[in-house]
């Protein structure tokens, strides 16, 4: 392919295979034109961000080329890239929050004065300039920990510029901003194209990709699933290439005889997490809730299970209202909850594996105020062998297991518990296909014995395997509730990028 | 790897030894370090291991000993205690205050567990309630106690003039004083209650991660809250054997750095500052190995001054050693 300057970058025949066996990528094109404003865009883990990864220098590619303004180059490093003038903007911001803006901007390359002392009035002055060539309106002196979140954005894309960057990534850069903060975003983004950055920008935000974004490229399974001009299609055309052809996902559901309501939420709200959240689920139904990072619906199940405090709303379980100040008051009333991010806070590390099943039902197996080490050990056992727990004994450490083994290990400690809605939140993170499997079919097992699953996933093919009726929600609001027939990635991936709602004529952006 | 058994069947002997030693080794590596501190102190000094020196010896820990106890418990549920030596000196003169007043040991004993329980269940809603950390909590509960104890008393002494009080320390049973065996009672019974009870298991999995405890449906703040009311008693128990040995207690230097000696007793003895894990048993090691060492030291014309020097030395290669389970 020959080199063309007016294409700021030139991605070619990328592949990058982990582990010998995990294709991330395989031979994507990705180029970006100067001065645009490109969306990168496919699921979780279609390859985003091992291409961006590579990019940047930290990830190695196995083959293709690199090329800048049709001048093939090469990334080995985060400091090759930095050299080549691009620039990683993260979710999670890379700044120093107690320091002050002219300090980050500058940070790890202050300029100094003759006599080795740091040249403040430089720095400031610089800074200064920038902002204003940014129009942005905020004090360089300012700290960082004070200003608003889209500030902080900014003053990260301001420290970009200052090391003349001109490929940007921007990495869902929208999540933690409010509508009127996304709007000012977008106006600096057109500003720092006019002077002929190009910016790559991820998102599954599909409005504001049609909103500021100028052409795309689709990545699905590591591959090129469709590139060109964002004028030239629509959002559904984007959710097809992005989902691709329908995906096998039933072979774990059959259908079950659902009873009445045992679970009934009512206009639930937390200021900044979630706002009047309604919903229900019956004896044997497994419910799904899904929608993107941010969306609210871990929040709602901690403020649910006691761990959060919400502000307004009625819970009811069993057709009785109740108040659930503490975990404790939940799981008596027959909730338990498998939360996300398991090694944080799921499993208890320095306690055996048998500990960690009988933790929140310690009292039952107290004689004279001992605990029954036999019974306890015994209780046990009887889940490992019914969930196919592989371990070698039951008093290893719990971290002695893999991840499916340990989500197991969670299951068990509900259903001694005596549990009989348990929620899952990312029930499979971190686990391996094979082992995904085994927690799916634990799931519909469970079900079937008459208890109520919540299953909170991202992964809406996940969702969409296991659930007979699933909630998306969206911005801490519901937007949609939709039964198993309707429940298609379409349909999902619709109503969660906030294109659709079921409740409002128009959805926020 | 498959599906698992409980029973050591099919085991050898040799391989079982060799597991129990593993353990030791990795668990109570302090064992063998007292172990060797002994032995070379007999061989250095026949004086050693004669059965008046090691008598003197448990004499001489059992104090610290039940402080250590109870630090052990604060520093497994994740938090410190920096007040102990403060809360002894409180309460021991409230004791001897309330026995001078009263000619009551019972009100005396009373009065003692009664005031450290309290001040230890303020540190405890300080922690909770007010989400201070515990070591400033515990700091700001140092200084007062310190303080209201010299203040009661004017910085002086409170001399005993009930003579039968100090019976509770002075009395000898088998050849040992009676607070060895409060130390041991007090060693038996918290491991116990640590080990075999539902209290003692929700403080290992509050110090080890005290969200997913929480999660798991205990009320961690209880279980807090109760660690330093515990520790604060077992300092009173303390404070009892420390009044009763001298039949006095000094307001302005009675449990002075007790809390920097306990906590070195319990991180020789293999616990996790960071909270999650540790041994009673493993404290009562470090405990033991501290009172070796300065016995050693004395026996050997050691400097008063350099033992200071080689404790410190004793704490930081007690925790290097020990990284390597970690």
């Amino acid at each position: 392919m020959s080199g063309d300057k007016s294409y700021s970058l030139e991605m070619t025949g990328i592949s990058k295979t982990f582990n010998a066996t995990v294709r991330a990528l395989v031979d994507v094109d990705f180029s970006v034109r100067t001065g645009e404003v490109h969306a990168l865009l496919g699921e979780n883990g279609a390859g985003k961000s091992t291409l961006m990864n590579i990019l940047g220098g930290v990830v190695p590619r196995d083959s293709g080329t690199i090329r800048r303004y049709g001048n093939e180059v090469e990334i080995r490093s985060s400091q090759d890239a930095r050299n080549l003038n691009v620039s990683f903007i993260h979710q999670e911001l890379n700044l120093v929050p107690d320091l002050r803006v002219y300090e980050n901007i500058f940070l790890g390359e202050e300029p100094r004065t003759p006599r080795g002392f740091l040249d403040k009035k430089r720095m400031i002055a610089e800074t200064a300039e920038l902002l204003d060539r940014l129009d942005i309106a905020v004090s360089p002196t300012a700290v960082v920990r004070e200003l608003g979140a889209t500030y902080k954005q900014v003053v990260e894309i301001a420290g970009a510029i200052r090391q003349d960057s001109d490929v940007i990534i921007m990495d869902e850069p929208t999540t933690s901003l409010t509508d009127h903060e996304i709007e000012h975003l977008f106006t600096i983004m057109r500003s720092l194209t006019g002077h002929g950055v190009s910016i790559i920008f991820i998102s599954h935000k599909l409005k504001e990709v049609f909103t500021i974004c100028d052409s795309y490229t689709i990545l699905r399974d590591g591959k090129n699933a469709g590139s060109g001009a964002i004028a030239d299609v629509r959002e559904e055309d984007i959710v097809r290439m992005m989902v691709g052809r329908d995906l096998a996902g039933h072979e774990f559901y059959s259908a079950r005889e659902l009873g009445d309501p045992v679970l009934q939420v009512r206009d639930l709200s937390c200021s900044g997490c979630f706002q009047g959240v309604s919903f229900h689920v019956r004896r044997g139904e497994i419910l799904g809730f899904t929608g993107l990072a941010g969306d609210g619906r871990s929040e709602l199940f901690e403020a649910i299970f006691g761990a959060r405090p919400f502000d307004s709303g009625t819970i009811e379980v069993q057709g009785k209202s109740v108040r659930i100040p503490h975990p404790t008051v939940a799981v008596a009333q027959g909730i338990g909850y498998a939360p996300r991010n398991r090694k944080e806070n799921a499993i208890i590390h320095d306690l055996k594996i048998v500990d960690n099943v009988s933790l929140p039902s310690l009292r039952g197996f107290e004689t004279f105020g001992l605990i029954d080490r036999t019974k306890e050990i015994a209780n046990t056992k009887s889940y490992a062998d019914r969930m196919r727990l592989r371990y070698s004994s039951l008093t290893d450490s719990i971290l002695s297991l893999s991840g499916g083994n340990q989500q197991k290990v969670v299951v068990a400690k509900w259903l001694e518990a005596g549990s009989d809605i348990i929620v899952f939140d990312n029930p499979t993170q971190g686990i391996d296909v094979g082992a995904k499997s085994e927690i799916y079919e634990l799931v519909m097992e469970l079900a079937g014995q008459g208890r109520s699953i919540i299953v909170l996933s991202s992964e809406f093919t996940e969702v969409m395997r296991l659930c007979d009726r699933v909630y998306v929600m969206y911005h801490g609001t519901m937007v949609a509730e939709l039964e198993r027939d309707q429940a298609t990635e379409e349909n999902l991936m619709l109503y969660s990028t906030g294109v659709k709602s079921m409740y409002k004529e128009e959805a926020t952006l | 790897m498959s599906s698992g058994t409980e029973s050591t069947q099919g085991i050898s002997v040799g391989e079982r030894v060799r597991k129990v030693l593993r353990f030791l080794w990795l668990e109570y590596s302090a064992l063998f370090a007292l172990i060797l501190l002994m032995v070379i102190a007999s061989i250095l000094n026949p004086r050693f291991l004669t059965f008046r020196n090691l008598s003197n010896i448990t004499r001489q820990v059992s104090v610290i000993g039940i402080v250590a106890i109870g630090m052990t418990v604060v520093i497994i549920s994740g938090g410190i205690d920096l007040s102990v030596g403060s809360v002894l000196a409180l309460s021991a003169v409230a004791g001897m205050s309330a026995l001078n007043a009263t000619g009551s040991i019972v009100v005396s004993l009373l009065t003692t567990l009664a005031v450290a329980i309290l001040l230890g269940l303020i540190n405890g809603t300080l922690i909770t309630r007010g989400k201070l950390a515990p070591f400033i909590a515990t700091l700001g509960m140092m200084a007062a106690a310190r303080s209201l104890a010299t203040f009661f008393v004017r910085g002086g002494n409170v001399v005993g003039e009930i003579e039968a009080y100090t019976a509770l320390s002075r009395g000898i049973f088998l050849g040992f004083r009676y607070p060895v065996y409060v130390f041991l009672m007090t060693a038996i019974v918290i491991g116990v209650l640590m080990n075999r009870t539902r209290f003692g298991r929700y403080v290992y999995a509050t110090g080890s991660n005290e969200k997913a405890t929480m999660l798991s449906a205990v009320n961690t703040s209880r279980v807090k809250l109760t660690v330093y009311g515990l520790c604060s008693g077992l300092v009173a128990v303390a404070a009892i054997m420390e009044s009763a040995t001298l039949n006095s207690i000094s307001s302005a230097n009675s449990g002075h750095m007790y809390e920097l000696d306990a906590i070195a007793a319990v991180i020789i003895g293999g616990a996790r500052l960071e909270g999650g894990r540790g041994y009673i048993a493993g404290t009562v090691i470090g405990v033991l190995l501290l009172g070796v060492l300065n016995n050693v030291l004395n026996l050997m014309d050691v400097s008063p001054f350099l033992q200071g020097f080689v404790k410190g030395l004793i704490i930081i290669v007690a925790v290097l050693v020990q990284r390597k389970s970690a």
